[in-house]
């Protein structure tokens, strides 16, 4: 467990290191994401379930 | 985002805007690791129009329509992203938007509001979210505490983040 904190805190760091423009890259690919997932038939039919 | 940030800067060539800040979650990006976000929120200063005591957004959104970009809830698209222009609603943004920090986006120019003003506003506002950005900064080490407690205390925000201490960080901010 530690190991995996150690891991998630380097890579946080690793990131938070990046010059902005990069960052912004990253972002607009975390957008497309979120939207894709947004759009998808599966999140929309479980969230008719509820 | 470097199209959206090229229309912004021309609309303030064009005197529709005045300085302009990024905030919100693409603003933390700048000093933290980028985190999921739909919209880019913008502090901007406006004039107010002739003869009225009022900020208006109106400018903002005639000269965006005209040239083809679609209003959305409060939202502007600009290129692919919503954008929310947000006039300073009290010192603390005025102070926010005065002391924001330059930088680039692929080569074009941009501000961002500074980090110590980001926890100030996120404090200010208070919803789930701001409090988890707020630990991000804490954790990632790039605040300065002097100039933070300094702007907490000029904006009558010492009391809050007490109580935010007192709930996340073990009493101890």
């Amino acid at each position: 467990m530690h190991k995996v904190l150690e891991s998630k805190r380097a890579m946080r760091q690793r990131l938070q290191a990046l010059s902005f423009s990069e960052k912004v890259k990253l972002l607009e690919k975390l957008r497309d994401r979120s939207l894709a997932i947004a759009e998808s038939p599966l999140r929309r039919r479980q969230h008719v379930k509820g | 985002m470097k199209a959206t940030l090229d229309v912004i800067n021309q609309m303030q060539v064009d005197g529709v805007i005045g300085k302009y800040a990024i905030g919100g979650a693409v603003g933390a990006t700048f000093y933290l690791e980028p985190s999921a976000t739909l919209d880019i929120d913008i502090f901007v200063s406006l004039e107010n129009s002739p003869g009225s005591p009022l900020l208006t957004l109106s400018p903002i959104y005639d000269y965006l329509t005209l040239r083809g970009y679609q209003a959305e809830k409060e939202y502007l698209v600009i290129e692919g992203w919503p954008v929310q222009f947000l006039p300073p609603s009290d010192d603390l943004d005025r102070e926010a938007l005065q002391q924001a920090v330059e930088t680039e986006v692929e080569g074009t120019r941009t501000w961002v509001i500074a980090a110590e003003y980001l926890v100030a506003i996120g404090l200010r506002t208070a919803r789930p979210k701001d409090y988890t950005r707020i630990l991000q900064f804490v954790e990632s080490g790039v605040l300065d505490a002097d100039k933070l407690g300094s702007i907490l205390q000029r904006h009558g925000l010492l009391a809050k983040w007490e109580q935010f201490g007192v709930k996340f960080l073990g009493g101890n901010p």
